[in-house]
């Protein structure tokens, strides 16, 4: 399985993400979880707090002029596994965590180690690990070029005005730049049970999860530590047990024909 | 004057900028605000509906499909892809698009270059950044007045928050206030007045009435004007005009 989050800044992507990579390792599965925002999130959700290594520079070579492919590739005698091994953190459960690296102000560039981050997810075999990918907040079009590797994507929306709108055209760019096997909605900050329904209007998709609004995340959240670990019997929690069991049933739920056929 | 709103996605910037707009505007100040964000969602909370936001959406996602007739000039940008809002604020979308046209008026400068060089006849601009921290590493000396920081009292806002203050202060990017939003006791303060010890920090209590209005897409100014934050946010849009 591979998945990849998307929805509008704060829709709680990372929160979710994280958690679902932890059950997913704890039941066995070789779990790889993907952060490709320039800003800190999964890493805190997964319960490593803020990391801001990045995939050192020479992890790349720049091809020779006139050669062909792209403009860097994984050095010499450096396999996707290797560079999994030697720049990927161990993380709770099992969970391997691999990011670009992170921005600050003063901070070295990162196109190399964003080269890198990339040619590890290409030559990677297409069922293992299983990869859980955190993308970065909004609707930024090329951001679907960094989940080439997912199979589902998972666009998170509360029930918001803001969030839904970001929700349509997160469900329609998906469709059109990523073309994965499925696209479908969870609903983060749920607070009644009119809110499936809302959701499934204004998007399209297929609501395969809905986790509540609740205390336990906010108070996580305001710690900085996963929902997981902080309250393991949150309402949040089982919703997201929930949700994974659904997410890893593989059922491939059809994207609405008007999405696919439709353009953005 | 010209003052940005960033921080990182859902702390609740695009509300703070909208509360502020439509205060200055109701004191007298003619007022652009600027949605810079590619997702842009100003117009909700501003009042002016999920559909006409959404039209302004379509306007810009036209022009990068070639089906948009482009503005004229760098002041009408705001005539073509903007829309009125209550109290007499006028909103324009000016988000990055794929394929500008450089040397164009109306795409092919980026928000940030737009800020720097136009002058909005002016007007007071509150423009509503894109999450995280990308508009300020590119923003220039000299581009906005006054920088307002939202921040929530999550380990992760924080994070993002730090960094953005970095980039104000080495890049002398404005005046910069951190506005801590959504605060529910002391502890959430103390996370925040902690964290910017050195800086002018105005807290904003949580309330469910804006969140209400976020789920119903009204403007807060509307739907709750006397709810606790959104008073908060009025007061500071005094301030904020005032000198420093």
């Amino acid at each position: 399985m591979r998945v990849a989050f998307v929805g509008k800044g704060g829709a709680g992507k990372s929160a979710i993400a994280g958690v679902v990579a932890r059950l997913l390792a704890r039941q066995g599965e070789d779990v790889l979880a993907v952060d490709s925002d320039p800003l800190p999130g999964l890493s805190i959700s997964l319960g490593l707090g803020v990391v801001d290594a990045a995939i050192p520079s020479d992890a790349v070579e720049e091809k020779a002029e006139g050669e062909p492919g792209p403009r860097f590739r994984l050095r010499q005698g450096l396999t996707a596994f290797d560079a999994l091994r030697d720049y990927a953190l161990p993380a709770p459960d099992g969970v391997r965590f691999l990011q670009f690296g992170k921005t600050r102000a003063s901070g070295a560039p990162l196109m190399r180690s964003q080269w890198a981050f990339r040619q590890i997810l290409d030559g990677l075999p297409p069922e293992t690990p299983t990869i859980i990918g955190d993308l970065p907040g909004g609707t930024r079009q090329p951001f679907f070029g960094w989940a080439g590797y997912a199979d589902t994507v998972v666009v998170v929306t509360p029930p918001t005005s803001a969030g839904l709108l970001s929700a349509r055209r997160l469900a329609k760019l998906a469709a059109t730049d990523a073309a994965p096997n499925r696209i479908v909605a969870v609903i983060s900050q749920a607070r009644d049970d009119g809110d499936t329904e809302r959701v499934r209007r204004r998007t399209g998709l297929d609501v395969v999860g809905s986790v509540p609004w609740d205390e336990h995340v906010l108070a996580a959240e305001r710690e900085g530590r996963s929902v997981l670990d902080a309250a393991p019997d949150a309402p949040a929690v089982t919703a997201i047990v929930t949700l994974t069991e659904r997410l890893a049933a593989r059922q491939t739920t059809p994207v609405l024909a008007e999405l696919q056929g439709g353009g953005r | 004057m010209k003052l940005a709103v960033v921080g990182k996605g859902g702390v609740g910037k695009t509300t703070t900028a909208a509360v502020l707009a439509r205060t200055l505007a109701r004191g007298g100040t003619k007022v652009v605000a600027l949605d810079c964000d590619t997702n842009p969602n100003l117009g909700i909370s501003l009042g002016i509906g999920d559909d006409e936001t959404e039209r302004l959406i379509g306007l810009r996602q036209s022009l990068d499909d070639g089906d948009q007739q482009h503005a004229p000039s760098w002041d009408s940008l705001v005539d073509v892809f903007g829309s009125d809002a209550p109290d007499g604020v006028r909103l324009a979308v000016v988000s990055a698009i794929e394929k500008p046209e450089p040397g164009c008026p109306c795409c092919g400068l980026s928000p940030e270059q737009l800020l720097r060089t136009v002058a909005f006849d002016q007007r007071t601009v509150i423009a509503d950044f894109e999450a995280g921290t990308g508009t300020l590493t590119r923003l220039e000396e000299g581009a906005v007045d006054v920088v307002v920081l939202v921040v929530v009292p999550t380990a992760k806002s924080v994070e993002v928050a730090r960094r953005a203050a970095e980039l104000v202060a080495e890049k002398r990017l404005g005046r910069l206030v951190i506005l801590g939003n959504q605060v529910r006791d002391d502890v959430d303060r103390a996370l925040i007045t902690d964290a910017f010890s050195e800086a002018d920090v105005v807290c904003v209590p949580h309330d469910e009435r804006i969140a209400e209005a976020d789920r119903q897409g009204l403007a807060p100014l509307d739907l709750a004007p006397d709810a606790e934050g959104v008073r908060a946010i009025a007061t500071l849009a005094g301030r904020l005009t005032a000198p420093a």
